[in-house]
């Protein structure tokens, strides 16, 4: 191990000038291999995990009395569970792995003592687990996106540091002139979120606010996570790989400059729309509402840009997983912000709020958008660190057509039973005498939305069989040996007139 | 109660992330970062991955002579 000042002056760029070169695409993906390994294998084990209890929570939603005998499974703690293990297991982990790849390519700089990542992943994912296994031994802290009983959270924090440090030590390191836009979106997330998360620990766990001020500080917490931790990862990986896999530049950059600065002006106001009707300040409200309008500007801008990236180009989607996965992931973003703009109308949430129509929202924004452009991204990161195609196209096309079709199902039908729950619950049913009755009795409403959370669950089950599929070919992956003298990922492979000569 | 939070951490720290926004988008300004933002565009190829060259292609390979998405 070197000595310290060696090791000080070798994560100073102005002092070790000679290890600064502008690294081959290679030697970059061979340095960031064993911590993206490490990365993303949790991930996937976490996706896992998460889809579980994903589906146990699904079924006892209709069926309580389902596995009702285990004080762990119990729906408070194991639908909590599902919540953390697919937020800080699965989306945390990739989102880790994407950003120092990221980061190690754009600044064409390889990864420097990638070790210490090793130890961050580790700690990160003993923390994890910690939290998980607090959660459904009851530890669980009830707030919403903070759950993780207070001796598992210390550990995250190591790990996010050094994994942020790491990423940004790589970037000093590096030899592009220019900043690429994911470079700036993603810095921005590692800058954003120790704040985001600090806030919320102190605020709401350790020295409490007052009353309604907590609700305040859980939403501007939870809802920040997505817009200013996930949605810049997500962003940046898709600004990356769709103009990478299709071979053509981003259509219009200077609108890409501008998506990036107006989301962080206008992102973290939103957070109050989740408190609409609530008992915060109205003039809160209204910022937090006026934010959400706001951020149409980037969303459209995005859209256009991504929608001109692609133009001409579909044909492309035939070929490459990454690129399925990313368009999806994409154009589901579109869908999901603006979803998300209308449902801060005032009248609108007064109907959808506390329905099943939020949690069609939420996994839209998580899974729709987020999650498949990190399987994107992984499909197109992993052969490139190990030297090795994926073994089965078949798996990569029915974990495609699987969690594409399933999670359209279930935004589909969560919609409709919360709008439909929204509407009994606010409706007065013009009684026999003409005049307006009661509307009709709570429990009455609850079991008219069973049917539809039946059909979630089926639409469960169609995204657990995507995940089985990638998880196989993961594990194959690794498995499989290299083909002997690869010195590149032989999927480059066009036509021999396209043939990258080494 | 924690009040003392709000008022001398929470609220400075929040106003050095505006100003933090404020350096960033004047560095980027400066340091020429949104000047030839075409050029900018295209920092993610090189001569090993040129512009009009695909680069993921492993579901139904495409036929030989199939010629790379035209540039715009």
């Amino acid at each position: 191990m070197a000595s310290a000042s060696q090791l000080a002056s070798s994560l100073n760029p102005s002092a070790s000038p000679e290890l600064v070169k502008r690294a081959e695409l290679s030697e970059i993906d061979a340095s960031t291999k064993l911590p993206a390994l490490f990365f993303f294998g949790s991930a996937i084990l976490w996706l896992l995990a998460g889809t579980v209890f994903a589906l146990l929570a699904a079924f006892k939603m209709h069926n309580p009395g389902f596995l009702g005998d285990f004080e762990w499974l119990t729906f408070g703690r194991v639908r909590t569970a599902h919540l953390n293990a697919v937020i800080y297991g699965w989306s945390v982990n990739a989102s880790f792995g994407v950003a120092f790849w990221l980061m190690a390519r754009l600044s064409r700089a390889e990864l420097r003592h990638s070790g210490m990542l090793l130890i961050a992943a580790a700690f990160w994912n003993v923390g994890v687990t910690l939290g998980i296994y607090g959660i459904l031994t009851g530890d669980s802290t009830s707030i919403e996106w903070l759950e993780f009983p207070s001796y598992a959270t210390p550990l995250l924090f190591f790990a996010y540091a050094l994994v942020g440090a790491w990423t940004v030590i790589t970037f000093r390191f590096g030899r592009s002139k220019h900043i690429y836009v994911s470079q700036w979106y993603i810095l921005a997330a590692l800058f954003w979120f120790p704040w985001l998360y600090s806030v919320a620990q102190i605020m709401l766990i350790f020295s409490p606010a007052r009353g309604t001020v907590q609700s305040l500080v859980n939403w501007w917490f939870a809802h920040n996570v997505l817009g200013l931790w996930f949605t810049p990862i997500g962003l940046g990986a898709v600004y990356y790989f769709l103009p990478k896999v299709l071979g053509k530049p981003i259509h219009s950059y200077y609108l890409s400059v501008l998506g990036f600065w107006s989301l962080a002006i206008f992102y973290n106001w939103a957070g109050v729309h989740h408190l609409i009707g609530g008992p915060v300040p109205v003039w809160v409200q209204t910022a937090g509402i006026t934010a959400s309008f706001m951020m149409v500007i980037p969303v459209i801008v995005t859209a256009v840009n991504h929608h001109l990236t692609m133009v001409g180009n579909s044909s492309a989607l035939k070929y490459s997983p990454t690129l399925r996965f990313t368009v999806f992931g994409a154009v589901a973003y579109t869908f999901t912000s603006l979803q998300g703009s209308s449902m801060s109308i005032r009248s609108w949430s007064e109907l959808t709020h506390f329905t099943h129509y939020t949690i069609g929202h939420s996994h839209a924004g998580m899974y729709a958008f987020f999650t498949m452009v990190m399987f994107g991204s992984i499909y197109y990161i992993l052969p490139r660190i190990l030297l090795k195609e994926w073994p089965s196209a078949k798996l990569i096309s029915l974990h495609f057509w699987a969690c594409a079709l399933g999670i359209i199902f279930m935004v589909l039908v969560l919609s409709f039973a919360g709008v439909k729950q929204g509407i009994d619950m606010n409706s007065l049913p013009i009684g026999a005498d003409g005049k307006p009755g009661a509307p009709a009795p709570f429990l009455e409403i609850v079991k008219n939305t069973i049917p539809w959370l039946k059909l979630r669950s089926y639409s469960g089950i169609l995204l657990t069989i995507g995940h089985l599929a990638f998880a196989v070919n993961f594990v194959w992956m690794l498995l499989k040996p290299r083909p002997a003298g690869a010195t590149a990922p032989t999927l480059f492979r066009n036509g021999p007139e396209l043939e990258v000569s080494r | 109660m924690s009040d003392w939070f709000f008022y001398l951490i929470a609220f400075p720290i929040a106003a050095l992330f505006v100003a933090s926004a404020i350096y960033g988008l004047q560095w980027a300004s400066k340091n020429g970062q949104l000047r030839d933002l075409e050029e900018g565009a295209k920092v993610i190829f090189d001569e090993e991955e040129p512009v009009g060259r695909p680069t993921d292609q492993i579901l139904r390979q495409p036929k030989a002579g199939v010629t790379a998405p035209t540039e715009r």
